[in-house]
């Protein structure tokens, strides 16, 4: 029996070329080479989100959304993670400026670590007092959370709502019922079947990888920004192994798919 | 444990369940195989764990509400509540096959089933509100949205065909080939993202994995 399993031989040799690549652009970052990745307008737009609370008095509403409710799911729980990542920001920026976070979610395998966030933001600005474990809402499901989401909406129309992870229906309803209470909006998603609603609906949108480049956009971490780089690399080879097999797919040969599935 | 090594600590076991999960896709080899089965059982449990942590927040968080009596809120906490023990002692007492006790079942089946999908349902008044303002063309990209968005409508709505009987097979044309590179190039931008998320939390580079927090 081959040691590396039939049909995924070229995959991880494509996973090692891009770990490598990873790891090379980390450390030219790291010794001083310059990596700078575009701003993301969401993520430039946290800060004013919170600003506005700040001012109009008013909450802000941040949920990871239903990511078919654990964390352990290998599509939606990176998502999920990701979104948790930004919520700390989110919270530091709160917690700053006195404003009121409410995280929503009905995953609730995720609730520690949502918890441990959320905290750890308090306590580096100093005011662990002001956490409060009650701003944490979990719900038993999907549609629960999004009907308790909405009456919240109503009854407390917050100032900002922020929508980072994996969405599913919910995100239309919440992004429309957001909107129409005029709050300002930011999400993101890898769902590619939700994208096209929080676009329609939100103020800020981040698609695809952007909602796991934020946090590197946040940090400006030099070791995280070589690995965009390196993800930006690999993107121009896949886009050039798109072109050749477009090309050659003419002559007839199936040389390239063979060799994509060795 | 010093919070320095606590932190090393968490980042090497990250580290080694992701080496084994990755290893395990790509090599037939049975310890390995074995290894990476057991990781994934020990998941299941640890989640378990964690949902057992959730109903605790759940249970505190609502318990306090009751509490202090909190305007408008704590009357829907008490439901909750009360509808969390009645769930959890009928589940209980048919232990290893909880639906095959007729209040659980119903409870399940009846007010939670039809609420979830009456809710399902509004979706689509939603949709075509936020379809409304998204369609309108202010600029060139939003005229061609909206064109595009018009014949995939009368593909799907009956009038469509009544009116010309190519206008479903454009609408087709854009549901079934236009919009499957987008999409397409959306998987894998956001896979590349994700083996880049990935290496970082493998790395323990990715901070907010931890709970720690990114900062500007």
């Amino acid at each position: 029996m081959a040691i590396i399993i039939t049909g995924r031989v070229t995959a991880f040799i494509f996973l090692l070329a891009c770990l490598a690549l990873f790891y090379i652009f980390m450390s030219l970052s790291k010794k001083g080479g310059k990596v700078s990745i575009r701003t993301f307008p969401a993520v430039a737009a946290i800060p004013e989100a919170v600003g506005r609370a700040a001012e109009m008095g008013k909450p802000i509403y941040y949920s990871t959304g239903y990511a078919m409710e654990t964390i352990s799911n290998p599509d939606q729980g990176p998502q999920t993670l990701a979104g948790i990542s930004i919520l700390g920001y989110v919270t530091k920026l709160a917690a700053r400026s006195g404003v009121k976070i409410h995280y929503f979610t009905p995953i609730a395998d995720s609730l520690p670590l949502v918890e441990e966030t959320m905290r750890n933001a308090y306590l580096e600005e100093g005011k662990p007092e002001d956490f409060d474990p009650t701003s944490i809402h979990f719900f038993s499901g999907q549609s629960p959370m999004l009907t308790a989401t909405l009456g919240f909406m109503q009854r407390e129309r917050p100032a900002a709502n922020i929508f980072m992870g994996g969405f599913y229906y919910e995100a239309v309803v919440m992004g429309e019922a957001g909107n129409t209470i005029g709050a300002m909006q930011i999400s993101g998603t890898a769902n590619t079947h939700q994208m096209p609603f929080f676009i329609a609906t939100c103020d800020y949108a981040m698609i695809s990888e952007e909602l796991y480049a934020a946090s590197a956009a946040i940090a400006q971490n030099p070791d995280i920004l070589g690995t965009i780089k390196g993800e930006d690399i690999m993107k121009l080879v896949i886009l050039a192994l798109i072109g050749i097999g477009f090309i050659i797919s003419f002559t007839g040969t199936t040389f390239l798919i063979d060799l994509l599935r060795m | 444990m010093s919070e320095v090594l606590r932190k090393e600590v968490v980042y090497l076991i990250t580290a080694i369940v992701v080496i084994t999960m990755i290893a395990d896709y790509f090599f037939g080899i049975k310890q390995l195989n074995d290894a990476a089965s057991m990781v994934r059982t020990w998941a299941v449990v640890i989640s378990a764990m964690a949902l057992a942590l959730g109903a605790v927040n759940l249970m505190r968080a609502h318990g306090n509400i009751v509490r202090k009596r909190v305007p408008g809120r704590w009357i829907y906490s008490g439901v909750l509540i009360f509808i969390f023990a009645l769930t959890t002692l009928l589940g209980l007492l048919n232990i290893n096959n909880p639906s095959t006790n007729p209040l659980y079942k119903w409870l399940f089946d009846y007010p939670y089933t039809s609420l979830g999908q009456t809710l399902y349902a509004i979706t689509g008044f939603y949709i075509a509100s936020a379809a409304y303002r998204a369609f309108r063309a202010r600029n060139i990209d939003a005229a061609l949205l909206l064109l595009a968005g018009i014949f995939v409508l009368l593909k799907n709505a009956p009038i469509g065909e009544v009116i010309w009987v190519q206008l479903p097979v454009i609408g087709g044309w854009f549901n079934d080939i236009g919009q499957v590179p987008a999409m397409r190039t959306f998987l894998i931008t956001a896979a590349f993202g994700l083996l880049a998320y990935g290496f970082r939390t493998l790395l323990g580079k990715e901070r907010g994995f931890y709970g720690e927090v990114a900062t500007a």
